[in-house]
């Protein structure tokens, strides 16, 4: 693999072909500011909080630093005054759009942003697309990005209470705007985006202690892919706690009819 | 005009016939059933019903296993596409810089009042659709109007009342 000659902030580094400014900062100790990027997902480069200058054969250009690959040696600056000047318009835009994230805010401070510029949205949502793309890694059927321009926003098709939930809650965990949340109600995983119910997925009750509890997440799928196609999965029904539960009282039921007397653990094998 | 077909917003009322034999034919003879050429299939379905009707986007969906949600933000992407039914004829206004200096202004205003739409919309008997562009790249001829993709330059107020005329005698 090619070695790069990479100038970082005036500090001579090396980096990989292919890889990101961002993985190149962080790795270097050096911190850009992200609101879209998680390092489990596929950057998308939607918040552009990340932008950095970057000089290449002496010109001088403004790229996002999630997803740009370097290919040649250049001089990276990621906090000099043109992109500090270029990212606070970005956190005005911002934080027009979504106030309330604590992210946001701090950024808005350090970086002295007029939050009177640009008449407030109040929607919350910084259109960061997080949700849609962790929605993608699971099972890419629910979530997704709707209209383009300003009216992009984040919605199930149609806009209509989702078919292909399965209630993992990858996209609850992973808003950075707390706009999407989860709730059991009556055996049922309801997914509400900004209040709005977008999917109600069944949850399946313990034939063991009769709580609901779940999702099972596509185990018929996880079966398949251990090479038992159609076999059902086991235990499917009963709830991860009452599992353990049996388990262990089945093996001690086992341990103690071998031996006829339960050892404490560490205890001499007396005989 | 006799209004018979129904626009109501509710979702129940724009249900509509869908021929699933038809549907086939555009998704797997005309091209081959890869989800690489969804956006041609996507094109196909709404030169049949002027429209994405839901039920044909879940049909598709199903065939070429793409996730509903994707063709949703595909054609929620693309200006080109509707969701909503279209109107029998559709008729375009300019509203780039020189058409707009030329008086389109007036035109969309005019027309907009004469049918009792709103541009973008669709009157209640599906006869018209009142659309505005920003650009058709023939400013020299400013201002223009497209009727049912026939382009007509240097249009005028009367030029589009002998359209809605013929519309009103069909």
């Amino acid at each position: 693999m090619r070695v790069l000659n990479i100038i970082l902030n005036g500090k001579a580094v090396t980096a990989r072909e292919g890889q990101t400014i961002l993985e190149l900062a962080q790795e270097n100790g050096v911190f850009i500011p992200t609101l879209c990027h998680s390092p489990a997902l596929e950057p998308a480069a939607m918040c552009r909080l990340c932008t950095v200058q970057v000089i290449e054969g002496g010109r001088a250009k403004f790229v996002t630093a999630c997803n740009f690959p370097l290919r040649r040696d250049a001089e990276i600056r990621t906090d000099s005054p043109e992109v500090r000047h270029g990212r606070k318009l970005i956190i005005e835009l911002l934080m027009a759009r979504c106030p309330s994230s604590p992210e946001l805010q701090r950024l808005a401070v350090e970086y002295e942003a007029d939050l009177t510029r640009f008449s407030s949205l109040n929607d919350d949502c910084v259109v960061c697309g997080l949700c849609t793309r962790a929605c993608e890694a699971v099972t890419g059927k629910t979530l997704s990005l709707a209209g383009r321009g300003t009216a992009i926003h984040v919605s199930t098709a149609f806009a209509k209470i989702s078919d292909f939930c399965i209630g993992c809650g990858a996209c609850v965990q992973i808003c950075p705007v707390q706009k999407i949340s989860m709730e059991d109600v009556d055996g049922e995983r309801h997914i509400l985006l900004h209040g709005k119910i977008v999917s109600q997925v069944k949850l399946p009750r313990c034939k063991s202690c009769g709580k609901y509890f779940g999702p099972v997440i596509d185990l018929e799928k996880v079966m398949d892919r251990m090479g038992e196609h159609l076999i059902p999965p086991p235990n499917a029904d009963t709830c991860p706690e009452c599992s353990r539960h049996n388990l262990a009282v089945k093996l001690g039921k086992r341990y103690f009819e071998q031996y006829g007397v339960f050892r404490e653990e560490g205890q001499a094998d007396a005989g | 005009m006799s209004g018979t077909a129904c626009v109501c917003q509710e979702i129940e009322c724009r249900e509509i016939e869908i021929d699933y034999n038809q549907l086939d034919k555009i998704i797997r003879d005309d091209y081959g059933g890869n989800k690489e050429t969804m956006i041609m299939m996507m094109q196909a379905i709404q030169r049949v019903y002027r429209f994405l009707p839901e039920a044909a986007l879940k049909y598709l969906s199903q065939v070429i296993d793409v996730p509903l949600t994707k063709i949703y933000e595909v054609a929620t992407f693309y200006a080109s596409f509707s969701l909503e039914p279209k109107g029998k004829h559709i008729l375009t206004i300019c509203t780039g810089t020189a058409c707009h200096l030329r008086g389109s202004g007036g035109m969309v205003r005019h027309i907009a009042e004469r049918m009792g739409i709103e541009p973008g919309k669709t009157t209640q008997d599906l006869k018209l659709t009142l659309e505005t562009v920003n650009c058709v790249g023939a400013c020299a001829v400013a201002p223009v109007a497209v009727m049912d993709e026939k382009y007509y330059p240097k249009a005028t107020i009367a030029t589009l009342n002998d359209f809605m005329d013929r519309l009103d005698a069909e």
